[in-house]
């Protein structure tokens, strides 16, 4: 919980809106209108409130169409392929993912908190 | 020279040309801490040596593109504490393009373009845990200059630049700015080498513009870590010359 309250405080901050606009559920791009700067500020962020290193590129599911598209090529299953270059989401959550790539950019602020606690 | 600085720590990478022990010397009479970056131990002395009558009011940190790890080392030893980033560093490769060595061409190449592009990332996100910055790249009129032997030179100097002009466009809104500086005519390093050569042509130009002091062009360093440039993120600024050297705001020719 504790990890949830500061990322929201961190989020608020750099986009310049109310923690009570957000909770685990939020997208934080499709929602929250989150850009690239706002993504870098916030792995920025992360990184001092949380002191750890923050791999980009996986907290914000950057590469997620490429894992995707690499399973499709080799066969592979994709809920397989992205649980493992995502360890640190649950079986479900992936599954939910795939099912919601059509909408928009997935992640979720519960996403971030999953990483952060893993991390 | 203005002193309505923006801070007061600068990183001046390359710290040990003679151009960047100028603009120390000269930070630290304006109450501006220079941190020098070296990257030999002969280097190391040059600073020393030239910056002996100031005791500490500077510190120095080993730093050489060619090495990531002291990259890595010394922004980790630095953290967020300092405000200016003024980049003075190039390595140097003279050589006709249809005649250069492959493999110097791609140590060059990694060296210039890459490790500084690691140096820009790392700096600019230490920034951004404070939301202020400015980033000051020291480039050359020879990054436009169509001479034979310099263009791998002159490559490297303009993708530096829009690596620095980027910067500065995609995190003013988060406080952190950048300018590019090209000197030209300046009695330094290797524009020394140039202007002592007898070429006719090359002397007619040295005898229209004019050569710029060491000391000159420190001071329109400065003049570009004051709060009075603001206006002018990501902007280049060229100084051709002594004939060239007015205010800094005159300068202006990209933004």
């Amino acid at each position: 919980m504790t990890t949830l309250l500061n990322i929201k405080k961190v989020i608020a901050e750099i986009l310049d809106i109310q923690e009570d606009e957000i909770d685990q559920e939020t997208y934080l791009v499709r929602d929250l209108g989150a850009e690239s700067i706002d993504l870098l500020e916030l792995a920025v962020s992360l990184n001092s409130v949380f002191g750890k290193k923050i791999n980009e590129a996986d907290i914000f599911l950057t590469n997620l169409r490429q894992y995707q598209a690499v399973s499709e090529k080799t066969g592979e299953q994709p809920v397989k392929c992205l649980l493992d270059a995502y360890p640190f989401l649950e079986k479900q959550r992936v599954e939910e993912i795939l099912a919601d790539l059509d909408n928009g950019p997935v992640l979720k602020i519960k996403d971030i908190v999953r990483y952060i606690d893993h991390s | 020279m203005i002193s309505d600085f923006s801070g007061s720590i600068a990183l001046l990478l390359g710290g040990n040309c003679e151009l960047a022990l100028e603009t120390a010397s000269l930070m630290i009479q304006s109450n501006v801490f220079p941190v020098l970056t070296y990257r030999s131990p002969k280097g190391l002395q040059d600073i020393r040596m030239k910056l002996s009558r100031y005791g500490n009011a500077y510190t120095v940190y080993e730093c050489d593109l060619n090495r990531r790890k002291t990259i890595r080392t010394m922004f980790n030893r630095l953290d967020k504490n300092f405000d200016f980033l003024v980049d003075f560093s190039h390595g140097r490769l003279e050589s006709l393009v249809a005649s250069a060595d492959s493999d110097l061409v791609n140590a060059y190449v990694m060296e210039n373009i890459a490790a500084r592009a690691e140096v820009i990332k790392t700096a600019s996100r230490l920034m951004l845990k404070k939301k202020r910055g400015r980033l000051v790249y020291i480039s050359s009129t020879a990054a436009e200059t169509s001479n034979p032997g310099q263009g791998f030179y002159a490559a490297a100097k303009l993708a530096s630049e829009a690596l620095y002009r980027n910067t500065g466009i995609e995190l003013e809104s988060r406080g952190i700015t950048s300018r590019i500086l090209r000197p030209g005519y300046i009695d330094s390093g290797r524009g020394r080498q140039y202007l002592g050569k007898s070429n006719k042509r090359y002397r007619k130009k040295i005898e229209r513009y004019g050569v710029l002091s060491c000391r000159e062009v420190a001071e329109s360093i400065l003049d570009l870590l004051t709060d009075d440039t603001e206006k002018n993120n990501a902007g280049i600024f060229e100084i051709n010359g002594k004939k060239g050297l007015r205010s800094i705001y005159d300068h202006i020719v990209k933004h």
